[in-house]
């Protein structure tokens, strides 16, 4: 038998392009579904865990696919926004501790999430490097953000502003990063945080500038000069927080009528869950409120069902593809017809020819299997990202 | 005696359980940060021996006007519970990212009864047009009817964290309400005696007390420490024409040569002492008590 797989690997040698081309169709043949498998996989993984860690979502009424992908994943398509009363209400139940979230920027190609300090909580993030946001115009990385950006506690970055033509708009903010996260293996990992305050910075709705006219009026300090801090169209607007100019940063309006994307609510118990619920049955609110795990469940049903389809090509191409190798065996047969003559004149028995070709099929499996599990090996590490690029972008 | 050892096993497990759980509660002490003294005081009678309550700002600055730095803030995030006075006492919320689930607003009960200050700063940029920061009167706990309800705000957030302390928290709300309406009634018992008496105070920090105990009050703007210029003095004497005072509330005791300038014009200073931070001696109730004390002489007086 040793034998056999000797002169089956010297053959095989001597027929090098031969054998690493059927070893590469063979490996990827393999590879192809057990790659998407993988990632279809990881993709559940990864969104069922998010899914069953958020117990209830409330966000603008429309699709709550989206709502669940923008509020959990953070995806690029983004949600309506609602209003910060969403969260007052909640709270106003007293049924479940509300989690608001702002997720309408970018920053460089990373999610800029507004978020309260509670949410760190919630999701177990905690700074690798660092602290936690503490001032107004302060953030925080997450682990894949902070890498991709090349940034650490210390560094600055600029918030992308949306009108940056608008010259009477909002202004990019500079941002202070304070902290980077511990790696969760989460979306989070990819965003950078900022407190719920700043991102309304950010968004136009606070701002600090310095004070230029000094007008008559009531006094505002005891036995001060009879003025009062006046500002003006023509006033600048600060584009850095600092310790200095916090004082001047303010907002206008309620901030009950502030935007957010959506609130996590964190029901008590079961009972404080199917109440909340039934407070959002009118279809004609404004808002709605989704079981994150319904929706992901619900959503993994289609990619599944997308995923049986692939299935089932690549198993027609594999067929195909396994008669294809069956008939370059046996066109090799015919081409080698002179040589297994010979080893018949040699004395061996058909046997041997047999063992001889089955020797070349398991070796020929043998790669391919090694260069299929490889590629798979290689691959694995970003089942998770690929699964976030196909399913969620 | 087979059901004596057992009864005599279950009562022992019961006093080890007894005494693990108190342990337990003392070895996690709740850590409580408060905006200000009135409300760390609160804290202090209701949650006893089972926390820790600080009040970040220090000795010698008025809580309303400080501000947190990074350093500080930091520590308020690691709090179980961050007690907030409302009515716009902490100006620097807006500036500093705190756990929203940890903040307690004790004046939330009574937020459509906040007094408005109405001379608001007007000013207009960009797109909005004019607009103004209006401002709200924060001495909240002057009223001790509202102080009452501050406290009871604490309660709350106290059993909220810790339902196993809800007996002790509610035994000490009980005394503490009793402290705070014996205060009430005796405010509106000397009040009452003669009701719209002309009263000046030294700085516009009594809005609360005024409402609650009918109080005919006018204020100025003057410190303690300093002497006023002579247009204040100028300002002063126009409004004792229409509004003839005999005595002028203060914070903190006056300077010797305001008090003196004051008596001149027959105007006796009294403190009221809102005790916004922690007192060098005594406690809440004890400055209270003196402050009532001051009031009632500011009656008797003719």
């Amino acid at each position: 038998m040793r034998h056999d797989f000797y002169l089956a690997w010297r053959h095989l040698r001597h027929h090098r392009t031969r054998t690493l081309i059927l070893v590469l169709c063979l490996s990827l043949i393999a590879a192809l579904p057990l790659g998407l498998h993988r990632v279809l996989d990881a993709g559940e993984y990864w969104m069922t865990r998010r899914a069953e860690a958020t117990p209830l979502l409330v966000g603008a009424r429309g699709s709550s696919v989206d709502l669940t992908l923008g509020a959990l994943y953070f995806s690029e398509a983004g949600v309506p926004a609602i209003r910060m009363q969403e969260a007052d209400r909640i709270a106003a139940t007293g049924w479940a501790d509300p989690l608001p979230l702002y997720a309408r920027y970018r920053v460089q190609g990373q999610p800029l999430v507004g978020v309260t300090l509670d949410y760190f909580d919630f999701r177990g993030l905690v700074p690798a490097q660092g602290e936690l946001p503490a001032i107004l115009g302060d953030c925080v990385l997450g682990a894949d953000a902070a890498e991709r950006l090349g940034l650490g506690p210390g560094d600055t970055l600029a918030s992308t502003s949306e009108n940056a033509f608008d010259l009477a708009g909002t202004y990019p903010l500079k941002l202070h990063v304070t902290g980077v996260l511990a790696k969760a293996r989460s979306p989070d990992d990819h965003v950078v945080f900022v407190d719920l305050q700043t991102a309304w910075v950010i968004d136009g709705l606070g701002h600090g500038h310095a004070e230029t006219q000094m007008a008559a009026a009531q006094p505002d300090s005891p036995f001060g000069p009879a003025t009062v801090r006046r500002a003006d169209a023509g006033l600048l607007t600060y584009t850095e927080i600092t310790p200095e100019n916090l004082g001047s940063f303010h907002f206008h309006g309620d901030p009950a009528t502030y935007p957010i994307s959506a609130v996590i609510a964190l029901p008590h118990d079961v009972r404080s869950a199917t109440l909340l619920r039934g407070r959002y049955l009118d279809e004609k609110s404004e808002t709605e409120i989704v079981r994150p795990l319904d929706v992901t469940r619900g959503l993994l049903q289609n990619i599944f069902r997308v995923g049986a389809l692939f299935d089932g090509i690549l198993l027609l191409v594999g067929a195909i593809a396994f008669l294809l190798v069956a008939l370059v065996f046996a066109l090799s047969l015919r081409l080698r017809q002179r040589e297994i003559e010979t080893i018949y004149l040699l004395g061996c028995a058909r046997l041997a020819v047999l063992r001889l070709l089955f020797a070349e099929i398991l070796l020929i499996a043998l790669f391919a299997g090694a260069v299929c599990a490889a590629v798979l090996a290689a691959a694995a590490p970003y089942a998770s990202d690929l699964a976030r690029h196909f399913i969620l972008s | 005696m087979p059901t004596f050892r057992i009864l005599s096993f279950v009562l022992a497990l019961l006093a080890a359980a007894s005494a693990w759980g108190a342990s337990a509660v003392g070895e996690h002490k709740l850590r409580i940060v408060a905006s200000n003294y009135p409300l760390a005081y609160f804290a202090e009678r209701l949650a006893g021996p089972w926390a820790t309550v600080t009040l970040p700002a220090p000795a010698d600055v008025d809580p309303a006007y400080w501000r947190p730095d990074a350093k500080a803030v930091g520590a308020m995030q690691k709090a179980d519970l961050i007690l907030l006075n409302g009515a716009d006492y902490e100006k620097w919320l807006a500036h500093v990212a705190l756990p929203r689930l940890k903040l307690v607003d004790t004046s939330a009960g009574f937020r459509d009864r906040f007094i408005r200050i109405e001379s608001a700063v007007v000013h207009s940029h960009g797109p909005a047009g004019q607009h103004s920061h209006e401002g709200t009167a924060f001495t909240t706990w002057l009223d001790f009817d509202q102080a009452a309800q501050q406290a009871e705000a604490v309660a709350k957030a106290l059993i909220a964290k810790r339902p196993e302390l809800k007996t002790a928290v509610l035994d000490g709300l009980k005394t503490l309400h009793a402290d705070l309406a014996g205060l009430d009634s005796e405010v509106k018992r000397i009040t009452a005696a003669k009701p719209g008496l002309p009263l000046m105070a030294s700085h516009p920090v009594y809005q609360y007390l005024a409402r609650r105990y009918a109080l005919n009050l006018k204020s100025v703007h003057w410190e303690p420490g300093e002497m006023p210029p002579e247009k204040e003095w100028t300002g002063l004497d126009k409004t004792l024409a229409r509004h003839p005072a005999k005595t002028m509330l203060w914070e903190a005791r006056p300077a010797a040569a305001v008090a003196d300038d004051l008596s001149a014009r027959g105007i006796a200073s009294a403190v009221f002492d809102p005790c916004a931070n922690r007192p060098e001696s005594g406690d809440f109730l004890a400055v209270m008590r003196q402050n009532v004390e001051n009031l009632k002489t500011s009656f008797q007086r003719r």
